[in-house]
C-alpha cells in the first residue's frame, strides 16, 4: 500500500491509523534517509496507542522504552478519545542508525523485547532485522519512508 | 573531605579525586580516557565496543586518579558514581565498580545524574551561584532547561521535543560530508574557512540574511526541535550539489553549516533568555558536551549582557522587552565542558550533605533516570 503525507502533522495522523491496526507483538521496521520522518511517525504511533511521554530521537542512548498506562485515554487535549488496547503495555523505540547488528542489539537488551505479545517495537533503520523475525516467526512490518521533496512523504507498506 | 568520582556512562571512562575544604572544591586530579577516536570510524558510539573499552582501563584510570592526587585509599572518604542516564552496557562498567570498590574498602557510596553533574561542571565554591539557577544542558543525548530553585530541587521547564542539539550538529556533520563528531567538526571547519582559527567567528552579513528555520524559536513554552533544521539541512545541500560546482560548492557547504550553527545556537539563546526572564533567575549554568561550542558561549554572554540574541533582528522587537538584571552565567571550562568525573564528585558533596548514601547491594544503573528531585 501506498500512503502520501504533506506535512509532519498528516504524517502523525498516518501514525496514529497504523497504531490502529497493531495487536501487540509486532516488530514494525521503518527505513527512509535521515529526515524522512521516520521519529515524526513514531511520535504518531506512540499517540496512537496511548503513549504520554514526549517521543525523542533514540539515536543517542539507541533504545528509549516507553510504559503505556491505563489510565491514559485522550492526547493532545483533544477531545477525541482512543480506545486503548489494554493489551498494549509498552512501546519501544530503537534506532539503528549508527548500522548496530543483531548483536549489538542484543547486547542493549533490545531483543528481548521482540515479538512480547504486550509490546509493540519500533525500529528506526530496521531493515536489515526482516530475516531474523521471519527466522523467529515474529510478526513484523516493513514500512518504507521515501522523501519526494521537502514536505512530502511517501509511505510504502 | 575527599571525593573519588567515577563516570562511564558513555564513551568516556573518567575517574577524578576532589577535596572540599572551606567550602571550596579543589580538584586534586582529573582523568578521562576518551575512546572518540575508537568510535568516530562508525559514525557514533558503538555500546558493545564502549563497554569492552571501558573495562579495560577504568581501574588504571582509578588507580592514575588516587596517584595524581597523591591520595591512598584510606584518605577517601565517600565514592561517588554516575548511575544515569547513559548507555546500559557503559554505565553498568562504572557502576559495578565503584560498588565493588565501596564494599571492599568499605566506603559511603553515592550515586549521581549525570544531567546532574554537568549542572555542577562550573562550579568552584559551594554553593556559589544565587538562586533560582537556569541550568541549560546540552549535549549529543540531551538537550534540556532546568529550573533549580533550591539546590538539589530540579525541575525540567523545557527541552527538546525530537533530537538532541548535539544530535543534530553529528547528523548535519554527516550530511555535509565532515566527519564525527559533528560539533567539533563543524566548528572547525567553519573556522579554518573563515580564516579565524578558533577565534570568536563572526558571521557575514550574506550569512545573516537567514535560510534556514529557527524552529520553534517563537513558540511560547520552552520547547525545542532540531529535527526539522536537519532536514532543512538536507534539502538545501541537495539543492547546492544539484546547481554548484567547484568553489561555489565549497563556499555554500561553509555558508550552510555557520548557518545551522548560527541556528542551533539563536533557538537555545532565545529558549533560555525566555526561561530566566518567565522564572526571574540570578544564575544561568551551561553544561555539557556543546556547552564546548565557541559561538553558544560568546553568544549567550552578550545576550545576557545586552537582553536579546544579537543575530536576531526579527525577534529583537520580541525579546528587547526583556530587561535581564544582574544574572550570572557561568560556563564550564573548556576541559569539563565534556564528560568527566570532577563534576560527578562536585554533585556528590551536596548529596553527601544529605546523606544520600546507597548500599552497594541496592545501587543499580538506570539508563532513564530522569532529573528530578529526589
Amino acid at each position: 500500500m501506498k500512503v502520501i503525507t504533506n506535512s509532519p502533522k498528516e504524517t502523525i495522523s498516518f501514525g496514529k491509523k497504523i497504531a490502529k491496526s497493531l495487536k501487540g507483538g509486532e516488530v514494525v521496521l521503518l527505513m527512509g534517509d535521515l529526515g524522512a520522518g521516520k521519529t515524526t511517525f513514531v511520535k504518531g504511533v506512540a499517540a496512537g496507542l496511548g503513549v504520554k511521554n514526549t517521543i525523542t530521537s533514540p539515536t543517542f542512548v539507541l533504545m528509549k522504552v516507553y510504559k503505556i498506562s491505563a489510565s491514559a485515554k485522550s492526547y493532545g487535549g483533544q477531545s477525541e478519545n482512543i480506545k486503548i488496547k489494554k493489551n498494549i503495555k509498552v512501546l519501544v523505540h530503537i534506532d539503528a542508525y549508527r548500522g548496530l547488528d543483531l548483536n549489538d542489539l542484543e547486547n542493549i537488551g533490545a531483543l528481548e523485547y521482540f515479538g512480547e505479545h504486550d509490546t509493540i517495537c519500533l525500529v528506526e533503520w530496521g531493515g536489515a532485522l526482516l530475516d531474523y523475525c521471519r527466522k523467529k516467526g515474529i510478526r513484523c512490518k516493513k514500512i518504507l519512508i521515501n522523501n519526494i521533496n521537502q514536505k512530502t512523504r511517501e509511505f510504502i507498506y | 573531605m575527599i571525593i573519588l568520582g567515577i563516570e562511564t556512562s558513555c564513551d568516556e571512562t573518567a575517574a577524578s579525586v576532589v577535596k572540599v575544604e572551606c567550602g571550596k572544591f579543589f580538584i586534586l586530579s582529573n582523568i578521562v580516557s576518551s575512546q572518540v577516536k575508537v568510535h568516530a570510524k562508525y559514525g557514533g558510539v558503538v555500546p558493545e565496543v564502549a563497554a569492552r573499552l571501558h573495562i579495560k582501563v577504568v581501574l588504571p584510570i582509578i588507580q592514575q586518579a588516587l596517584a595524581e592526587a597523591r591520595c591512598s585509599w584510606k584518605k577517601i572518604d565517600c565514592i561517588a558514581v554516575c548511575a544515569g542516564p547513559g548507555l546500559m552496557s557503559s554505565l553498568h562498567v562504572g557502576v559495578e565498580t565503584a560498588k565493588t570498590l565501596a564494599y571492599v574498602f568499605k566506603k559511603p557510596l553515592i550515586k549521581v545524574n549525570h544531567l546532574e553533574g554537568h549542572i555542577f561542571s562550573g562550579q568552584n565554591k559551594v554553593k556559589e551561584w544565587k538562586l533560582p539557577i537556569i541550568g541549560l544542558v546540552v549535549s549529543g543525548g540531551h538537550t534540556q532547561i532546568y529550573l533549580i530553585r533550591n539546590y538539589l530541587k530540579y525541575k525540567i521547564i523545557g527541552g527538546t521535543i525530537d533530537d538532541a542539539a548535539g544530535e543534530a550538529f553529528d547528523k548535519v556533520a554527516k550530511i555535509l560530508g565532515l566527519g564525527y563528531p559533528g560539533g567539533p567538526v563543524i566548528g572547525k571547519y567553519i573556522a579554518k574557512a573563515k580564516g579565524h582559527p578558533s577565534s570568536g567567528l563572526r558571521v557575514t552579513k550574506e550569512q545573516r540574511n537567514i535560510t534556514l528555520p529557527r524552529p520553534m524559536i517563537r513558540s511560547n513554552d520552552l520547547q525545542m526541535s532540531f529535527s526539522g533544521l536537519k532536514t532543512a539541512v538536507l534539502y538545501a545541500w541537495r539543492d547546492c550539489q544539484l546547481k554548484l560546482k567547484g568553489d561555489e560548492l565549497e563556499n555554500a557547504r561553509v555558508n550552510l553549516a555557520a548557518d545551522f550553527q548560527q541556528a542551533v545556537v539563536d533557538v537555545l539563546v532565545t529558549k533560555t533568555l525566555k526561561a530566566v526572564k518567565k522564572y526571574n533567575a540570578k544564575t544561568v549554568v551551561l553544561g555539557g558536551g556543546v556547552s564546548a561550542n565557541l559561538e553558544l558561549r560568546r553568544q549567550l554572554a552578550e545576550a545576557i549582557d545586552s537582553g536579546f540574541p544579537p543575530s536576531l533582528k526579527l525577534w529583537r522587537t520580541r525579546l528587547s522587552g526583556m530587561t535581564i538584571n544582574k544574572v550570572k552565567l557561568v560556563v564550564p571550562e573548556l576541559k569539563m565542558t565534556g564528560d568527566n568525573a570532577t563534576m560527578i564528585a562536585k554533585a556528590a558533596y551536596y548529596h553527601i550533605k544529605r546523606k544520600d548514601f546507597i548500599s552497594p547491594f541496592a545501587l543499580t544503573a538506570d539508563v532513564n533516570w530522569e532529573l528530578k528531585s529526589r
